[in-house]
């Protein structure tokens, strides 16, 4: 292994070197930007339309954890937290824009029987505001947990567990109806974005689209991060962080560096998730939805940003079309398909059509 | 010689006072005269009736029910002399009240009746229902009469009433009935008697009552009142103080039981192949649905032992979940050693699969259990605190596992080669040991505890598909605050954090405990990142 940490620091020579220049990240930006420009174009129905932008919002969230499981080693079961936080800062910006606009309070508001909106909704009709609060958020939340967590060296299983149970805390803190957060029924009924009627085709399209150029940018950026000295780093942290650290890096600096930013990913697919499914409620911290990402990121291929991307299209595509069809057998199929990932294709299913763009040194244990 | 004869005679003045009241029988005739009589006598006889009440024979009493029955139901029929009972209202001949005989009822009377008389009839009639009344309703009902003029029923009545009667919760509802009139009666002996007894049984309702008191004129003026409802209070509140600090350390220990049979099996998995099994709540599951299989088999072959099934259940629930854990590892888990998070996927899998298997094949609706009579009620133990019998089940259940785990652990070749691979896996391959056969035999060990952790549940929780994510995440917590591979400090965390939980919980609400509880293991995590009782080990 220690040849490994080496050449990692050092940076990919021969063979490796290609796997700087990704062609599966590059095609799947170019489609994204090929989509993109199809919806503005000729748009299909709307339901199609709307489908293919939550599809790239659930991608966005599994590149946010693909890279700090794949590239770091940390395996977050609670990322769900994070694209709640950007969920309901955005559901609360919807709300509180449509009652600046319209006058009419949100009904959870009339339901608890207050008279205005609690305090510290105020301002969140101005969406910069609102956006920058939702990604500060995460990024704080992330901070507090991942230095508590990253200083005492709390890792591998430890760590994953821990971040369940602050999902799961996170959703039992939710479901209180006097949070001034809609409790257990959430927030829902958003009449306006940015002055437009939610639902209208325009919107609908609108979304699809930011979300699909997000993916891009995204996609790009963390591609450009991970085959960086920081992503080297990274991989070298993943693969033995006692040796890294001893060469000199701090490791816990970086992974809370990556972790914050990954928080931050997170949260902007909530934010871009919210508008298009029109609710937010409690359940989207359920920690069985936190495991589900991982189970895109493990079944498209871990360790690969592409790979998390397919992943989630894939099984969210999937869920789409067979939670209709055969509600019953969907559980069944999904339970088979992660114990056929982590039993026959440990690096996903891209080891089906033998896509090897890993350097040997990249296969270690997690 | 002279003090002892003064005592004979005070006793012989006490005895005359007392046996003429127990003597007295119902001046029959003057009380059918008085219910055929104007307003005045109408009101007079029932009110008779209700102060004798609590001395009269049962004779009387019944005698007494079947006129003011009569005369409530405008079936009372008054002639010149005594008095008609007809079968129904306007009937033309009746039997005489007194002698039984059949008179014609055409020159007779029926009594008018006003609102006030018919109060002192309706307390009257009440006052025999619940003295003679044939069973636990129609006594439930005359007492519901009584308690609104409770104030005109002597404190004989109630008391006659309490020691007559036989089921328990009518019982305590008249003696509750009874204390509050005496403590509000007019006579100051009689309340500080009272006082002195709603004391000596300390509860939160006696608490109440007696701090309702305190806003009495009498507090104010008489000062033996004042001193005797104080001590009487203090008394009081100082064991309803206690009564609920039991209550709570017992709620925490039936709570930290749970936990404890749930974490049990995860920490010795988890410590064994640093493997977290995100399916052990629903092992607890599979293990409920055993104990279901196993009542049910009861139910249909051996009715008649039907009680004994949760201990039948033990050994089935065991061995069944201990055989659904060494397939899982067998078929899945052998294959990730080397890959830890996989294997939380792969677990996860697992309990996807088995929460909907169960789903699909037998329903989400909750089971129904027989309660067997050593798991439902409770006993009163002091104050406000009862042990609930299914708690106390369940907190001898987890003693029993966590003694017989030990002494698996402690005292058993499987044992040692668990401890020996926790330890140091390599050197105890080196030496020899069949460690995958280890962690297969210890995984079915985990399992099988799972198992059990869901026998002791099926008393108390709701048992369905759902039911093992309730918990799961506390215990994790356990295991992670106690520490890999001990379990003693599995235990010494369940007992931390189930009475943490119980301890923050009234203070702050459910949800508020869970947070602090979290909030403070990772906090403590800081200091110890190991848990409290780390094995050491070489990694």
């Amino acid at each position: 292994m220690s040849g490994a940490v080496q050449t990692a620091l050092a940076g990919p020579a021969g063979p490796a070197r290609r796997a700087v220049r990704d062609p599966l990240v590059a095609g799947l930006v170019g489609l994204c930007l090929a989509a993109a420009a199809g919806l503005l174009v000729a748009p299909p129905a709307p339901y199609l339309v709307n489908a293919l932008g939550q599809l790239a919002a659930f991608a966005i969230l599994a590149v946010s954890l693909d890279l700090v499981w794949g590239y770091l080693g940390i395996l977050s079961l609670g990322h769900g937290l994070f694209f709640a936080i950007g969920g309901y800062v955005c559901a609360m910006h919807l709300l509180a824009h449509g009652a600046a606009v319209t006058g009419v309070l949100p009904d959870f508001v009339q339901f608890m029987g207050w008279k205005s909106l609690p305090a510290y909704w105020a301002g969140l009709d101005h969406a910069p505001y609102a956006f920058v609060l939702a990604l500060a958020l995460a990024g704080l939340v992330a901070f507090v947990f991942g230095l508590a967590s990253f200083r005492s060296r709390v890792n591998g299983v430890y760590f994953s567990i821990i971040s369940q149970a602050l999902v799961y805390v996170a959703m039992l803190l939710m479901y209180r109806n006097d949070t001034g957060l809609g409790g257990n029924n959430g927030m829902t009924g958003f009449p306006l974005l940015f002055g437009w009627p939610m639902g209208s085709p325009g919107v609908v399209t609108g979304l699809a689209v930011a979300a699909l150029l997000t993916l891009a940018a995204i996609l790009a950026s963390t591609r450009l991060l991970v085959g960086s000295a920081i992503g080297r780093r990274m991989l070298a942290c993943r693969d033995d962080e006692t040796r890294l650290r001893t060469l000199g890096y701090s490791t816990t600096r970086l992974k809370l560096g990556i972790w914050c930013l990954s928080a931050m990913i997170a949260a902007l697919a909530g934010i871009l998730y919210v508008p298009q499914v029109g609710i937010i409620n409690p359940r989207v911290l359920a920690p069985d939805l936190s495991i589900e990402i991982a189970v895109w990121v493990a079944i498209g291929g871990l360790g690969r940003l592409g790979g998390a991307v397919i992943g989630a299209i894939l099984v969210n595509g999937l869920k789409f079309w067979l939670s209709a069809a055969m509600p019953e057998a969907w559980p069944f199929i999904l339970s088979g398909l992660v114990l056929l990932v982590v039993l026959v294709l440990p690096n996903g299913l891209l080891d089906l059509v033998g896509w090897r763009p890993r350097p040997t040194w990249l296969r270690s244990s997690r | 010689m002279v003090e002892p004869l003064r005592a004979l005679l005070a006793l012989c003045c006490l005895a005359l006072l007392t046996i003429p009241a127990w003597a007295a029988p119902l001046d029959r005739a003057a009380f059918a005269a008085d219910l055929c009589g104007d307003g005045t006598a109408q009101v007079r006889g029932p009110e008779g009736l209700v102060q004798a009440g609590g001395d009269l024979s049962a004779d009387d009493l019944a005698f007494a029910g079947r006129l003011l029955n009569a005369l409530a139901e405008r079936r009372l029929s008054c002639p010149a002399d005594g008095a008609l009972l007809l079968d129904r209202p306007d009937a033309p001949e009746g039997h005489d009240a007194l002698t039984g005989a059949v008179r014609p009822a055409a020159e007779a009377r029926a009594p008018i009746l006003s609102l006030r008389q018919r109060a002192a009839i309706e307390t009257a009639r009440g006052t025999v229902a619940l003295l003679t009344g044939p069973d636990p309703a129609a006594r439930a009902a005359g007492l519901a009469v009584v308690e609104r003029r409770i104030a005109t029923v002597p404190a004989a009545v109630l008391d006659r009433a309490r020691d007559a009667e036989t089921d328990a919760g009518l019982k305590a509802t008249i003696t509750g009935l009874a204390q509050a009139a005496a403590l509000s009666s007019p006579d100051p002996a009689r309340r500080l008697a009272a006082i002195a007894a709603v004391a000596a049984s300390p509860s939160g309702t006696a608490q109440a009552r007696l701090a309702a008191l305190k806003n009495d004129p009498a507090y104010a003026s008489d000062p033996a009142f004042q001193a005797a409802l104080d001590a009487g209070l203090a008394k009081v509140s100082r064991a309803v103080v206690i009564g609920d600090g039991l209550a709570v350390v017992y709620n925490g220990l039936s709570f930290a039981s749970i936990l404890f049979m749930a974490a049990a099996g995860l920490a010795i998995i988890f410590g064994l192949m640093g493997v977290i099994n995100l399916a052990q709540g629903e092992f607890i599951m599979l293990g409920a649905y055993a104990t279901y299989g196993v009542q049910e088999a009861f139910r249909r072959l051996a009715p008649g032992l039907l009680d004994l099934y949760l201990f039948a259940a033990i050994p089935v629930a065991f061995g069944a979940v201990a055989l659904v854990g060494i397939v899982v590892e067998a078929l899945i888990l052998r294959h990730l050693y080397r890959r830890p998070l996989m294997s939380l996927l792969a677990t996860w899998a697992v309990s996807l699969f088995l929460v909907n298997l169960v789903r699909v094949t037998i329903g989400t609706q909750n089971l129904q259990f027989a309660m067997p009579a050593y798991v439902s009620g409770g006993v009163p133990l002091y104050a406000d605190f009862v042990v609930t019998w299914n708690r106390l089940f369940a907190i001898a259940f987890a003693a029993a596992t966590l003694g017989l785990t030990l002494l698996i652990l402690r005292r058993t070749p499987l044992g040692l080669d668990i401890r020996a691979v926790t330890q140091n896996r390599d050197m105890a391959a080196c030496l020899g040991l069949p460690t995958r056969r280890i962690d297969r035999l210890a995984f079915g060990l985990g399992s099988g505890l799972a198992g059990l952790a869901g026998v002791a549940l099926c008393p108390i929780y709701s048992v369905n598909p759902g039911m093992g994510s309730g918990f799961i995440v506390d215990s994790f917590m356990v295991v992670v605050l106690g520490g890999v591979g001990s379990l003693l400090g599995t235990l010494v965390a369940a007992l931390g954090v189930g009475g943490a939980n119980v301890l923050i919980e009234p203070v702050s609400g459910a949800v508020a405990a869970k947070v602090i509880v979290l909030v403070g293991i990772i906090l403590f995590l800081q200091r110890r990142p190991e848990g409290l009782f780390a094995v050491r080990r070489r990694r």
